[in-house]
């Protein structure tokens, strides 16, 4: 299982610097320069201009700056916002965990919906419940967030008013953040009332995020399933006069889970472009946002950390699942 | 009575109204201790049948019989429970591919013990003992390292093993053996069927032996049943069936043994195919491939008929000789 750990882990050292490379690359690939921007409207003098090119480090070649970058990078120095002047990975540590709560919940409301729909449209092939889920599988996946959440807003938020429209957690109350995901503050604080709220507040870009992944799920599940369904060892396990229950549950699902935990894993890259779009809508005080807002500012050093880091997480999201397949496949936790 | 008694099983699969039969008013019986050979080509309904027996035929399938009893209860009125409490203790069966039929995800043990628990129940300790003893019985080597091995980690011939050991848990009184050696190669295939042989021996279990190797049930089996294009073509004493077909179909089978044979720069072979759902001729399903048909065969469909202590589907029967009986010269096609 070591040596299964740290073969993974060789694969994840080279996409790591690739992304650092892609990353650097892009931002300097946007036309428009962070000094002409923060300069606005009103122009700026070429001796100004030179001296703040040289303070930033801009005047150098693009591989000096790029090593110059990757340096402190290594270091865990991810340097520091232009226009905040706070270090970005400060910056990032606060925002994070709302992201992480938003996208938990996403992930989870994806699963416990799509797997049991997915399953069930397996054992009821061709018949009006599989028609009926997979064609609301295709709806979710076929809405684009921001309409849907829109949609989302307008009929739960305006007109039943049974969830608040955006935020995390109600004016009312003020949470001191310890860990920063909201529902585990809002638990250990003593305000009463408190966890209600930012659950209430939790669901809405909850069902908004996970929609889609919800519908891949689905669709993966099923299709999985009905190929381990039709498999020798399945009749063989109704042959042994199991009921089909268990025959479902046990023998076929632990089979059809290898491809579809695959497709978790690939989600969670989805999950954080889909929190982009989300976080927007429901002023969710995430890395989605900050990350917008930093584009809009041309803040390199903001935009560059938080698309590393958001690329380190999805790695670490991959490798943990490559790792889940030794657990749930004994076929590959054996291979040498 | 007899312990299986299967009476005009129909299996259909497709439309209502164009149904495909892959099994077509078969009847036969299992006796106690009774060694059954089934034979025929592929497609002639020899694994369809068994799997009817088993319950294991899922929609779009239809099943339909006169009757389909075990012991005397009926298999086929009887709840979904009731049947599965049978099926898996007092009827087990065997598969093709060994590779495939175990699951990959668990261990030999967990699959094993599976069974038994659902049908014996018992404590673990107990289940675990007893699986022990079969792997023992089976002829595993080393069965208690083999207990916590996955099947990915195990040869054809050891999956065989482990399918049979899963089959006779719940000591069944009959044991369908569906090609339980097509899979594997020849040094292994009389290994494995040597143990069936054995355990069926030993228990007085019936055995049901699905195959298309003659030579193997020639040895094997006290009675052989023929099999084509899912319809009963020829049943009786498997000694007798060898030394005097009495049905043209399996006439041609036995001579397209390698060692009846000799003397022939070629083995002899029937020509044509068993016929599908779109090509089933009108008379006799055989008409198009037998060397005697004639005028009537094309056009009739002959029912099964007692003949010289064997039933048999043709208007011909062939006599000691091997010459079709009760057909002028002349008249074939």
């Amino acid at each position: 299982m070591l040596g299964f750990l740290l073969r993974r882990l060789g694969d994840v050292i080279p996409t790591f610097f690739g992304v650092t490379i892609l990353v650097f690359l892009m931002i300097h690939l946007i036309p428009s320069d962070p000094i002409q921007m923060r300069a606005g409207e009103r122009s700026i003098s070429p001796e100004r201009y030179a001296e703040l090119q040289k303070e930033y480090g801009f005047d150098r070649p693009l591989v000096v700056q790029y090593f110059d970058y990757l340096g402190g990078v290594l270091q865990g120095d991810l340097g520091e916002s232009f226009v905040t002047k706070r270090p970005v990975i400060e910056e990032f540590a606060t925002l994070f965990p709302a992201t992480i709560e938003l996208s938990i919940a996403g992930i989870l409301f994806a699963i416990i919906v799509g797997l049991p729909l997915g399953v069930i449209a397996a054992i009821n092939r061709g018949k009006w419940l599989d028609h009926l889920t997979m064609s609301l599988s295709l709806t979710g996946y076929s809405m684009p967030i921001f309409w849907w959440a829109l949609l989302l807003i307008m009929f739960f938020s305006t007109t039943l008013g049974w969830t608040p429209v955006s935020g995390r957690l109600s004016i009312m109350y003020y949470i001191e953040p310890t860990t920063g995901f909201m529902l585990i503050d809002t638990l250990l604080s003593d305000e009463k009332g408190a966890f209600i709220s930012a659950l209430r507040h939790l669901i809405l870009p909850t069902i908004a995020l996970g929609t889609i992944p919800m519908a891949v799920i689905a669709r993966m599940t099923r299709s999985s399933m009905l190929e381990v369904l039709g498999e020798e060892y399945i009749r063989v396990a109704r042959a042994k006069g199991l009921a089909p229950m268990r025959v479902i549950m046990v023998h076929a699902l632990r089979n059809a889970l290898i491809p579809v935990i695959t497709v978790i894993g690939l989600q969670v890259g989805v999950l954080f472009a889909g929190a982009i779009l989300t976080e927007t809508i429901f002023s969710w005080p995430g890395i989605g946002k900050w990350i917008v807002e930093a584009l809009n500012r041309r803040d390199y050093p903001t935009i560059q950390g938080g698309i590393l880091m958001i690329a380190f997480v999805v790695m670490g999201v991959n490798l943990f699942v490559d790792l889940m397949y030794g657990v749930i496949n004994p076929r590959i936790r054996h291979k040498r | 009575m007899a312990l299986l008694e299967v009476k005009n099983l129909t299996v259909e699969f497709g439309s209502e109204d164009r149904p495909f039969r892959a099994v077509d008013n078969v009847s036969y019986s299992v006796d106690r201790g009774e060694v059954l050979g089934i034979v025929g080509e592929s497609g002639s309904g020899k694994s369809v049948s068994s799997l009817a027996v088993m319950g294991l035929i899922d929609f779009p399938g239809r099943v339909t019989a006169d009757s389909l009893t075990f012991d005397g209860q009926d298999l086929l009125t009887m709840s979904p429970g009731k049947r599965r409490a049978i099926t898996g203790k007092d009827i087990g069966m065997i598969f093709q591919d060994p590779m495939s039929a175990l699951n990959p995800c668990f261990t030999v043990e967990a699959q094993i013990m599976e069974a038994l628990k659902v049908h014996e129940g018992g404590s673990k300790k107990e289940r675990r003992e007893r699986t022990l003893d079969l792997l023992n019985q089976v002829g595993i080597p080393d069965p208690k390292s083999r207990m916590t091995a996955y099947p990915h980690q195990l040869s054809g011939g050891m999956s065989q093993r482990i399918v049979i050991a899963m089959a006779i848990a719940c000591n069944p009184r009959l044991l369908i053996a569906d090609e339980p050696t097509t899979a594997l190669d020849v040094t292994i295939q009389a290994q494995i069927i040597d143990l069936l042989l054995k355990l069926q021996d030993d228990s007085d279990m019936a055995l049901i032996l699905i195959t298309h190797d003659l030579a193997l049930v020639s040895e094997a089996a006290d009675r052989i049943q023929v099999m084509y294009a899912g319809q009963l073509f020829e049943s009786g004493p498997a000694d007798s069936i060898f030394a005097a077909p009495r049905h043209p179909y399996t006439q041609a089978l036995l001579e397209a043994l390698p060692e009846r044979s000799e003397g022939h720069d070629r083995l002899r072979t029937i020509p044509g195919v068993v016929p599908g759902q779109y090509d089933r001729p009108a008379g006799c399903l055989l008409a198009p491939r037998c060397r005697y048909a004639n005028d009537r065969c094309v056009v009739e469909r002959p029912d099964v008929g007692a003949y010289n202590g064997r039933d048999v589907r043709c208007f011909y029967p062939l006599d000691d000789h091997g010459q079709p009986t009760g057909q002028t010269t002349g008249e074939t096609v």
